[in-house]
């Protein structure tokens, strides 16, 4: 078997270069480049359409780009090597859980699939973590939403990840659940986890990143630290870009 | 253990516990063979044509199609919440998840052919006692080839909104070497004859298998990929 690449040891957690993704002439991702180093929380927003889950989708490894160059945790990820997935967690719209296992049996089978030493000790101290622990016994299909959101994030930091991925953690959650999801984001984000979120949450998005993005049509419109932003003024070509895109969705000059 | 087996061991003990918790897979796969053989009694007249020259057909039959049901339910139950997502998540070679999905698969198979046999017998009043254990050789070269190119399409029709029916207009035709192999072997062993008599067939049947192997083993990555 070929040497896998090892990941260089720089500051660097991710870092993209004129990212391309081509669904025949739909332009997904379109020659987007950045970089984050080793702790940074970057908030993407953009309207529905605008290429994020492809982004995400790339930069786990789901879906080869049409070109460009991505590193992520320093592998490329064109390459798709399982170490680079051991340093990175997702927690997407659906949240990868079997239905008819229970909350316990699904950690404790996500953690043999990650080859952890005591896969049942490390996934009680997620439950615990996520404060599901008192509902280890019960089957996921009884979970609610919410529910399901917490146990998709106890998945994801099972393997303690260097790098998290989140597509819109925050849609169909109530306030609490919402609340919830926070404290633990920004709990990771304290543990100098790199994390990236999709969202269109501007608030909750704004208040918790230190970098913000807009991804419209492929392409990011804006990229900038927290500090340099004056929120209401993205608050506004957020909303802009959201607008205009309704009527220029599916719609894509090349 | 090396990883690579603790994750084959891994996703066949889920899909032990899922079943074990839903019962949906065999319940649905052990019905279905059985009312094929049903149909068959029915429709043929066993005063007229041999029951160990039309048997053999029939049990193979029953078990393919009962065996596709339980193949396309087999991949549903990873797409079903984006699991498929999380299995690919994690660092796993694809290898490890095609076998883990072949050796479910291949035992649920198995299991739902043992608990059929016997009926057969019944039925088609066919004594297999004497016959055992090489029926039970040509069921497991026979199950093996099918599950082991059944699991890569349907890993591969998983994907399609018509998987239904896409997998077996998929799987049939490609499985045709390794089903007349084993109706034949199936017919021989009923007429008595022993294993040694038939060994082009299990030449045959035998290379096929390794083909499908072989072939799902250099395909999977792709396959798997979105």
């Amino acid at each position: 078997m070929a040497d896998n690449p090892k990941p260089d040891s720089s500051e660097s957690a991710i870092e993209v270069r004129q990212l391309r993704k081509e669904f025949g002439v739909l332009k997904a991702v379109d020659g987007i480049s950045f970089d984050l180093k080793r702790g940074d929380f970057l908030s993407v927003f953009g309207p529905n359409g605008a290429g994020k889950t492809t982004l995400i989708k790339i930069l786990t490894g789901l879906t080869r780009p049409s070109s460009g160059t991505a590193r992520v945790a320093g592998y490329d990820v064109a390459e798709g090597v399982p170490e680079m997935r051991r340093e990175i967690g997702v927690i997407s719209h659906s949240p990868a859980l079997y239905a008819d296992l229970t909350s316990m049996e699904n950690l404790v089978f996500f953690g043999k699939m990650y080859g952890l030493e005591c896969p049942e000790e490390s996934a009680l101290a997620v439950l615990e973590d996520v404060g599901l622990a008192p509902r280890r016994h019960d089957r996921v299909r009884t979970f609610s939403r919410g529910m399901l959101q917490r146990l998709s994030i106890a998945r994801a930091i099972l393997h303690d990840p260097s790098i998290l991925f989140l597509d819109e953690p925050f849609t169909g959650l109530d306030i609490h659940a919402s609340n919830v999801l926070k404290e633990h984001l920004q709990f990771l984000h304290n543990k100098k986890r790199t994390i990236l979120m999709t969202t269109h949450d501007v608030s909750c998005g704004l208040e918790m990143c230190d970098k913000v993005a807009l991804q419209v049509m492929g392409q990011f419109a804006f990229f900038e630290d927290i500090k340099d932003i004056d929120k209401e003024n993205f608050e506004t070509m957020y909303f802009d870009a959201v607008r205009n895109n309704q009527f220029t969705m599916g719609i894509r000059p090349h | 253990m090396n990883l690579f087996l603790s994750q084959i061991s891994a996703i066949v003990w889920k899909d032990f516990v899922t079943e074990l918790k839903t019962r949906e897979l065999f319940s649905a796969m052990f019905i279905f063979a059985l009312l094929v053989i049903l149909i068959f009694i029915f429709s043929v007249n066993l005063s007229i044509v041999k029951a160990s020259e039309v048997g053999p057909g029939i049990l193979w039959v029953a078990f393919l199609f009962s065996g596709t049901i339980g193949l396309n339910r087999s991949f549903m139950l990873e797409k079903e919440n984006g699991c498929l997502m999380g299995l690919l998540l994690a660092p796993a070679d694809r290898t490890a998840i095609y076998f883990g999905k072949l050796i479910s698969n291949f035992v649920f198979l198995t299991i739902m052919e043992l608990f059929i046999l016997p009926l057969f017998m019944i039925f088609f009043n066919i004594d297999l006692i004497e016959h055992l254990f090489p029926l039970l050789f040509v069921i497991f070269l026979g199950t093996l080839g099918f599950c082991a190119l059944g699991t890569l399409l349907s890993s591969l029709a998983s994907n399609l909104k018509t998987r239904e029916i896409m997998l077996p207009i998929l799987l049939y035709p490609l499985l045709v070497p390794v089903v007349i192999g084993v109706v034949r072997m199936t017919g021989q062993i009923l007429a008595g004859e022993p294993l040694s008599e038939m060994m082009n067939w299990i030449g045959l049947t035998t290379s096929f298998d390794i083909i499908y192997i072989g072939v799902s083993i250099m395909t999977i990555d792709h396959i798997l990929e979105e």
